[in-house]
């Protein structure tokens, strides 16, 4: 079904299989320890084209300007991470290790997509890599249709009304009167819910 | 915004100390960790951060303007903790993480537009502070008021730190236009600016009225009781709401901050989500936010503004509805109120229930 060998280090990188998407050439940060772990990993993530940079100790703030962090689970990185708990700008791998209690807390606290427990294989790397930038990915396409629900259940009225007054003065069906209103947001740039609104002021005023 | 959270802090920590005089929840205290992001949204989100990583806190008390609120709202969503918001805010919203026990649209809005249009006429001009919460707030008023036959006469936002003197040309424009009621949604400490413009213009309160959500004993108390006299707010809740439920919160909250300090409508929801908050932790013996959600939905409580529910539907409360005309002494007479708790309905869904015929009392 793929090409993807056992202990992956040499089939995976690069040629993965598509249905991860695409994880190649993204801007990656790697904040771990620089020992020999640190060093594969960085080496490992290279392989997949992309741009990675290693930070070590952590920074009171990590920087935002990533697609991907690799970062070492301490109980300081809730606090390093450049942004607040829900609204993550990256998506972040925690590191691991395999042995040893299981940091709960901190993972929850951090709230990463995806972890990676020492030691790392190629496969492992590439692996956490997919899942942490697929769920990164698929948390904004879910926040964002939320958002885009929230604002078409308050602008809900307002565009059902000035669809009512263009099928009324312009005699349109519905489909039309809202087709009108669409292209207007677009050319004006501006939202369905302002177009509305402006319907809606302008019949008011000329009645 | 310092003039209506310092008074909602109080109230809570009144409704704490209330609490732990009376034993506690199941003998333990109940103690409460304070911090200040003074009216900075950003800083309400890192707070928030903070109190749920470091301080092990699920249960969060606060806040008062919807950008604060909107602030919390990922990290509480996120690290699955509980807000208890006590402020009327523009509806619109459910978070399975907040409690709301503050008015949404149906349960104010609606009450004070038509109140208005009916005793003073349908000319409106808005007025806001310019953030989420006056825009959105006035969207749903201008529909309330088309379909009272009402019109918006004029629109108008301003800074949220505007100051003094930028109220004046407001004036000017509102007698221009010919307003017969001016609707504001200014909140903080600008509401005086904009009372004290409007009196210093020579407009009067008894022909053209500033109605409001938003401006309560406290503000009334700031901008000068003559200066407030004749103008209008629609709450669930004022200082004067007769009962004795009422005058022992209103006795205690005194006899603690002093005797000029006034209650509000904030207060009121901050101090009586608490309690239910006790009541829910009592049956739950624990802090864990699942588990206080759950027996707090449906909860009822005999709250000074009557009896009020969380509503299990909606995360939101039942609450009275009221409308208040200032008094010279600094007080809202109640000039109109519902006769039960109005079902919370922040997204109006059921506009038939908005009409939820207002008796005079």
């Amino acid at each position: 079904m793929s090409e993807h060998g056992q202990n992956g280090s040499a089939a995976s990188g690069p040629s993965r299989d598509t249905g991860a998407g695409d994880i190649s050439a993204l801007d990656i940060i790697v904040a771990v320890p620089p020992d020999q772990h640190g060093d594969m990993l960085a080496r490992e993530l290279s392989r997949t084209r992309g741009s990675v940079r290693r930070i070590w100790p952590l920074p009171e703030r990590l920087p935002t300007s990533a697609d991907v962090m690799f970062c070492e689970l301490t109980p300081e990185l809730a606090q390093c991470l450049p942004w607040v708990p829900g609204k993550p700008l990256a998506a972040l791998v925690a590191v691991v290790n395999a042995i040893g209690a299981p940091q709960l807390k901190l993972l929850r606290d951090c709230a990463p997509h995806a972890t990676l427990p020492r030691p790392f294989t190629g496969a492992t790397v590439v692996t956490s890599l997919a899942v942490g930038r697929a769920q990164f990915l698929y948390e904004q396409r879910l926040r964002a249709r939320i958002d885009k629900l929230d604002e078409t259940l308050r602008s809900f009225r307002s565009v059902e009304r000035a669809k009512g007054i263009l099928m009324d003065k312009r005699r349109l069906d519905e489909e039309q009167a809202y087709h009108f209103i669409r292209r207007q947001a677009m050319s004006q740039r501006v939202s369905v819910a302002a177009v509305a609104a402006a319907i809606i002021d302008s019949n008011d005023i000329l009645g | 915004m310092a003039i209506i959270e310092e008074t909602q802090l109080r109230a809570t920590l009144l409704a704490v100390d209330e609490i732990n005089q009376a034993g506690g929840v199941n003998g333990r205290e109940l103690a409460p960790l304070i911090y200040d992001p003074q009216s900075d949204a950003q800083a309400y989100g890192q707070y928030a951060k903070r109190l749920m990583i470091d301080d092990g806190v699920t249960m969060i008390f606060g806040c008062y303007t919807s950008s604060s609120r909107k602030a919390v709202l990922p990290v509480i969503e996120r690290l699955n903790g509980l807000l208890w918001y006590p402020t009327l805010y523009e509806g619109f919203e459910f978070s399975p993480n907040v409690i709301y026990t503050g008015a949404a649209p149906n349960q104010n809005s609606v009450a004070l537009c038509s109140y208005l249009a009916e005793t003073y006429g349908k000319r409106f001009y808005l007025v806001g502070s310019d953030y989420v919460y006056p825009r959105e707030s006035n969207r749903v008023m201008r529909d309330l008021l088309r379909a009272r036959g009402c019109t918006v006469v004029g629109e108008k936002y301003l800074d949220l730190r505007a100051k003094r003197g930028e109220f004046r040309p407001v004036m000017q424009q509102i007698k221009n236009v010919g307003a017969d009621v001016i609707f504001s949604t200014v909140v903080g400490d600008s509401t005086v600016y904009l009372y004290q413009a409007f009196a210093e213009a020579g407009l009067d309160a008894r022909i053209i009225p500033i109605g409001s959500l938003t401006t309560t004993e406290s503000e009334v108390r700031a901008m000068g009781f003559d200066v407030a006299a004749g103008h209008v707010t629609a709450a669930p809740y004022f200082q004067s709401v007769p009962g004795d439920r009422n005058d022992s919160f209103v006795k205690r909250y005194k006899k603690r901050y002093g005797a000029d300090e006034p209650t509000n409508m904030c207060a009121e929801a901050a101090y009586f989500q608490v309690h239910l908050f006790a009541k829910a932790l009592a049956l739950t013996q624990s802090m864990e936010t699942d588990l206080i959600k759950q027996s707090v939905l449906g909860i009822d409580f005999e709250a000074p503004q009557g009896r009020v529910s969380i509503n299990a539907a909606t995360s939101h409360t039942d609450l009275w509805s009221r409308v208040g005309r200032v008094d010279r002494r600094g007080q809202f007479e109640i000039v109109q109120q519902s006769a039960t708790s109005v079902w919370a309905d922040p997204f109006l869904i059921g506009r038939g229930n908005l009409a939820a015929a207002p008796a005079h009392p």
